[in-house]
């Protein structure tokens, strides 16, 4: 379980968040979801501490992340995965050494069983026969695949994805979405997806907090979303055509 | 203001570099990756270039010489001391300057752009130690080494340049390059390549590890991590000659 408590962030005169307070529940997939600019990319590297708050609190499991030092900041990273937008892969290495890197940092394990966790996350993934590729070499799919793998590589507690299916065409945005929320169930992890695509807000929109302005603007889940009266979580939803024309239908 | 800023965060920066590495066999494998990188690959470019310089400032020397009284011998002693005290060390280390500190400032300029710092802090990892420090000691490890190296040639591009035109013999150039050698020269060198060796590698490694944007930072803090480590050399050799040799 992650909770923040009323942080806020501002760069500059820009204040980018405003008081935003949430409960990221454990084993299920929490979104983070708002429009282009709103502070929902900014409020998740507050919560992995790659932006410092200017003030709230922010709590793994009620230990309070904002008041450690580095050194113990670094203990908790160890506890959580990361999937980022451009999926972030070391260049220079390998699929096998991307996912490997995490184990041999931390894990202690020989190199034959970190050799079989790493084909084990990879399986995991579907992603078989690809050990000996480098990042340029693997589409976008197979690219968020990776990163999950590595992602997951240290059994975290806690997931982040952010905009996990930025640049991905729709069927394989479902494929990474039920991944991420199948992994959630599988490891009881707590994990934060940050989107704005109504499509993975419907399939795996377990918890949803709506960010408009810097602010927390609405909180619910996938059935909800569709039935607010709130004017501006409305015109977010039913941006699309293709949603409009659903509404319309009902 | 800005200056100030700039060192202040390069100091910081410098202070996680040294701060106690999470696993130090990954470091030293980097490490030696690092030397191979930096050092060999730099071996062909410092070869030619010291060949010629030799060869040239043996020409000049010899063509600028007009008086009977200065002997032939002359030509290789001057040879030698441009090339130790000056030429090897100082410009070697402006050329590596823009070769490998736009390396590495281009490098982790695009770690630091397309989230893979982010990665390794995530990661719990510490992303300036982890990235900086083995191209630091690398440098430092094989700077003296590629600087010898360039000596030992630079003198022999002045030779075969001497003996192929017959400027001077080869008897007077080799008891030139001998006459009153004084071993403190090349402590001299030395010192100011183990110096230029963690400028050209720490300034880059600020460069990139700050960059901010897209493609085009990069390209930037590239353009500037040559520049500013090739003026601190400058700075920095300046200082030293000053200290080691009055």
């Amino acid at each position: 379980m992650i909770e923040v408590k009323n942080i806020s962030k501002a760069f500059g005169e820009k204040q980018v968040l405003k008081e935003v307070s949430c409960l990221f529940e454990r084993s299920k997939t929490n979104l983070i979801i708002g429009a282009s600019g709103s502070g929902k990319s900014v409020l998740i590297k507050c919560i992995v501490g790659l932006h410092e708050v200017d003030c709230g609190e922010i709590l793994y499991d009620n230990r309070d992340f904002k008041s450690m030092d580095i050194v113990k900041r670094r203990e908790i990273r160890r506890e959580l995965g990361m999937l980022f937008q451009a999926s972030a892969l070391f260049d220079s290495l390998t699929v096998e050494q991307n996912v490997m890197f995490p184990l041999i940092m931390y894990s202690g394990m020989s190199k034959s069983e970190m050799l079989d966790r790493v084909n084990f996350c990879l399986k995991r993934v579907n992603l078989v026969n690809a050990n000996h590729l480098y990042p340029a070499e693997l589409s976008g799919g197979m690219q968020k695949r990776v990163g999950i793998a590595r992602a997951i590589a240290l059994n975290p507690k806690y997931l982040f994805c952010d905009e996990p299916n930025s640049g991905l065409d729709p069927q394989t945005s479902i494929l990474i979405d039920n991944l991420i929320q199948e992994i959630t169930h599988e490891y009881d992890i707590t994990t934060i997806v940050v989107t704005h695509d109504m499509n993975s807000v419907m399939e795996i929109g377990e918890k949803i907090f709506f960010i408009y302005k810097g602010e927390l603007w609405w909180k619910g889940d996938k059935n909800s979303i569709l039935e607010t009266d709130n004017k501006e979580i409305s015109e977010f939803v039913y941006a699309s055509h293709i949603m409009k024309l659903l509404k319309s239908k009902h | 203001m800005n200056i100030v800023f700039h060192f202040g965060r390069y100091f910081i920066m410098m202070y996680r570099v040294f701060s106690k590495p999470e696993k130090f066999g990954i470091y030293r494998e980097n490490t030696f990756k690092e030397m191979i990188s930096l050092g060999i690959g730099s071996m062909g470019i410092v070869a030619i270039i010291s060949l010629f310089m030799g060869a040239v400032i043996t020409i000049q020397t010899a063509s600028n010489i007009d008086s009977p009284w200065i002997p032939s011998y002359t030509v290789g002693f001057t040879t030698r001391q441009s090339v130790i005290l000056e030429f090897s060390p100082t410009i070697i280390a402006l050329i590596l300057a823009g070769k490998i500190g736009s390396n590495i400032a281009s490098e982790i300029g695009t770690m630091r752009v397309t989230e893979q710092i982010d990665a390794l802090e995530i990661m719990g990892i510490n992303s300036a130690s982890y990235l900086t420090l083995p191209k630091i000691i690398a440098a430092l490890f094989i700077n003296p080494f590629i600087i010898i190296y360039s000596m030992f040639l630079g003198m022999f591009g002045g030779w075969i340049v001497a003996i192929s035109t017959g400027i001077v013999t080869s008897n007077q150039y080799i008891y030139g390059i001998q006459y009153d050698f004084k071993p403190f020269d090349i402590t001299y060198a030395l010192i100011k390549t183990v110096v230029f060796a963690f400028v050209i590698t720490s300034i880059p490694a600020y460069h990139g590890y700050y960059t901010r944007g897209g493609a085009l930072e990069v390209g930037r803090s590239s353009t500037r991590a040559v520049v500013y480590s090739s003026i601190a050399i400058l700075v920095v050799n300046y200082l030293l000659t000053q200290l080691l040799l009055i």
